[in-house]
């Protein structure tokens, strides 16, 4: 009885993660700058069904939070430095992003 | 634990208090910006009162919360009992969240048939809970599904407060969909809930929750949303289903307020509005529901 539980929840397992998306298949690389309290660019692309990886690069004095809901990722990127964000294979579809330090530093990445 | 206890009427009036003074306090922000377009995107998982949205946070977001549910007023006498889930919760993945945490339990029991009195303030118990997002929200699909798991294992009764040792494991789907953008939601959830339950005596009880709610959330303000719920639920004094007991709907307003771009707070009071005692002809279901419940939580994000 509890082998057949435990191979029901390595199947559910099995299940949920398969789902998740390869980090094996090429990502798509897009560099976004972050200067005087904007990101530049602030309107970005990337082909649907490919993982991302943004390169931030905060050209400020003080650190900045990249944060996305839609895009379920967020990170601190300190003052004169680049953080690195992994991100799923994405539906089409448009995908806000914003520093959480700044209410006015706004983008979106547009995925086709 | 310092925890005081509060009067029914008394906490009515503070959590009515507090509603007011959050919708002045987001009234502040519809002024300032009236296009919900502009808005920033909001996470639903605590929008909805009772109900849970389909939220699973961001990758790599922890947060620690204070979450505490009121139950309130049986059938005859004095009843009010609390939990609170000291959680720390985190985002693994862009689709996993994980939470656990303690438990913390107050009881006020006087003059209830089948209850003994009491009067404590307990450490009850310990939980833990596994989040898949399994349907994502995108600009062209306005609906998003979450599957929950949460076991739980208490050693104070939920309802009585009577030292017991109850397993119990949560399951739910929570579903939300965005009917206007970055404006109006609409919330789901199925619930079903087996327990057992050993008593001091040895005694064993097995038992069921199964139910269902719809929700409505309303964002009037960037940082403020108001809704309500309704809850169907059922309970079986067997954990497949199979021996019903009774049933209640529940009704009540929500409202979540983001005091800062890292902390907020959700409150929700659900009242019994209808309900049933299998073999007891009387109106409500007072036995295995309540009159009335509150839930009240603070979260910060670090």
């Amino acid at each position: 009885m509890m082998t057949r539980t435990l191979n029901i929840a390595a199947i559910c397992a099995i299940a949920m993660f398969s789902s998740t998306p390869s980090r094996a298949q090429q990502a798509i690389e897009i560099r976004l700058t972050y200067s005087n309290g904007q990101f530049q660019p602030s309107q970005v692309s990337a082909p649907a069904d490919k993982p991302i990886v943004f390169r931030i690069k905060n050209a400020d004095a003080k650190a900045m939070e990249f944060e996305s809901k839609s895009l379920r990722v967020e990170k601190v990127v300190a003052a004169n430095s680049e953080g690195v964000i992994n991100v799923r294979a994405l539906k089409p579809g448009r995908y806000e992003f914003y520093d959480d330090f700044n209410e006015k530093a706004r983008g979106a990445l547009t995925v086709q | 634990m310092a925890m005081r206890y509060w009067s029914a009427a008394g906490q009515r009036h503070s959590i009515g208090l507090l509603l007011v003074s959050c919708v002045f306090f987001g009234g502040a922000g519809t002024s300032r910006a009236d296009d919900a377009t502009s808005w920033k995107e909001i996470e639903t998982k605590y929008i909805f009162g009772f109900t849970t949205g389909s939220g699973i946070g961001l990758e790599g977001e922890k947060e620690f919360t204070v979450d505490t549910i009121g139950r309130f007023g049986k059938r005859d006498g004095h009843y009010t009992a609390t939990e609170t889930k000291y959680e720390f919760e985190f985002t693994p993945t862009q689709f996993i969240q994980i939470e656990f945490g303690a438990l913390g339990s107050t009881h006020n029991i006087s003059g209830v048939t089948d209850l003994d009195d009491r009067r404590q303030v307990a450490a009850t118990g310990a939980f833990a809970e596994l989040r898949y997002l399994a349907i994502e929200r995108t600009s062209n699909n306005p609906l998003s599904v979450t599957l929950a798991v949460e076991p739980t294992v208490r050693w104070i009764d939920e309802t009585s407060g009577a030292r017991v040792r109850n397993y119990e494991f949560e399951t739910t789907v929570n579903a939300d969909l965005e009917l206007l953008r970055n404006r109006l939601f609409a919330g789901l959830n199925l619930l079903y809930e087996p327990e057992v339950t050993w008593g001091p005596m040895g005694d064993v009880e097995r038992e069921a929750t199964a139910g269902i709610s719809g929700a409505l959330a309303l964002r009037i303000a960037p940082n403020v949303v108001i809704g309500g719920e309704v809850w169907y639920l059922r309970h079986y004094d067997a954990a497949n289903l199979t021996a019903f007991t009774g049933d209640a709907v529940m009704l009540g307003p929500s409202i979540y307020v983001q005091f800062t771009p890292k902390m907020f707070m959700t409150a929700a009071w659900n009242t019994q509005v209808w309900g049933r005692e299998i073999g007891n002809p009387v109106s409500l279901n007072l036995a295995e529901f309540q009159r009335h419940r509150a839930r009240l939580k603070f979260a910060w994000e670090f």
